[in-house]
């Protein structure tokens, strides 16, 4: 699993409410005085909730769309 | 400015040369990092922007304080020019900068300016306007002609055949493109996966059949 395939966190946009951190299933997440920080990216299954439940859009788990390969 | 980096705005292709020039007098430009808030709703608006390179969002808070996504935007597109021109003059969303992006910055006098002084110029504004409201009244009809489940399976359709945007599409920026909300879109596409359409993976969709989607896509 890399990197580059975690949600993207805008530490800007972030109000430090941590929805995201008391939710994540996988207790990936952790605040810090800057934010949530992916602090087992393993363990991040890709679900989305953090950024389902972000409440000011800081959280970007975008998805890409293609065929399948032939 | 140099007159090249005007050049490379497709937009500014039908302006006089003499037009150029004035605007590459007045304009700036301003390289911008992935995350970086380029405006703030509500805030006076000083600037629009015309975007080189890279891709941004819209996004506007409800009254619950909530953010909702509205729109994105990519190279050649103008941000903010409908704040400069309403009469409160404030930023109608907030603009967020999904991928490294290089901006062409005109400030409100300057743009005030080469609308009153550049015919031209002005009507490429009111052609841009006339786009967006064209995007609109189609988005409208879309509404209401076709059923949501159509709508994506167009919008699915259509990412996959053309060239992937680089910081993709979330849930939210799918469901403000097609005119829903993120939960109906997740259901959907449950549904299709259910069906097998799609196959979703981590950070992917893969569309598996293209024609039972594009039957759903003219339902």
């Amino acid at each position: 699993m890399s990197e580059q395939n975690l949600p993207s966190i805008n530490l800007a946009l972030c109000n430090h409410c941590t929805l995201c951190v008391t939710n994540c299933p996988e207790n990936a997440l952790e605040m810090t005085e800057q934010g949530p920080v992916f602090i087992d990216p393993i363990s991040c299954s890709y679900c989305r909730d953090c950024e389902h439940l972000c409440p000011t859009a800081a959280i970007r788990a975008p998805l890409v769309v293609t065929w399948r390969a032939k | 400015m140099e007159i090249e980096t005007i050049n490379q705005i497709a937009i500014f292709s039908s302006l006089d040369s003499e037009t150029r020039l004035a605007i590459a007098q007045r304009a700036f430009t301003r390289r911008l990092p992935a995350g970086f808030t380029l405006l703030t709703e509500g805030m006076p608006a000083e600037s629009c922007y015309f975007i080189v390179t890279g891709e941004v969002r819209a996004l506007r808070m409800n009254t619950d304080g909530r953010v909702q996504v509205l729109a994105r935007f990519s190279a050649g597109d103008p941000i903010n020019i409908i704040s400069l021109l309403t009469e409160e003059k404030t930023n109608r969303a907030t603009i967020e900068v999904l991928s490294p992006t290089s901006v062409l910055i005109l400030q409100t006098a300057d743009f005030d300016f080469l609308i009153s002084n550049y015919t031209d110029f002005s009507n490429l504004i009111l052609r841009q306007l006339a786009a967006r409201l064209s995007k609109i009244t189609d988005l409208a009809a879309d509404l209401s002609l076709y059923a949501v489940r159509a709508r994506l399976a167009r919008f699915l359709i259509e990412l996959a055949d053309f060239t992937p945007s680089p910081s993709g599409w979330t849930q939210d920026e799918i469901a403000a493109h097609i005119g829903t909300v993120r939960d109906v879109v997740g259901r959907l596409l449950r549904d299709f996966e259910s069906a097998g359409l799609i196959l979703r993976q981590r950070g992917q969709i893969i569309l598996l059949d293209r024609d039972h989607l594009s039957e759903i896509a003219q339902d």
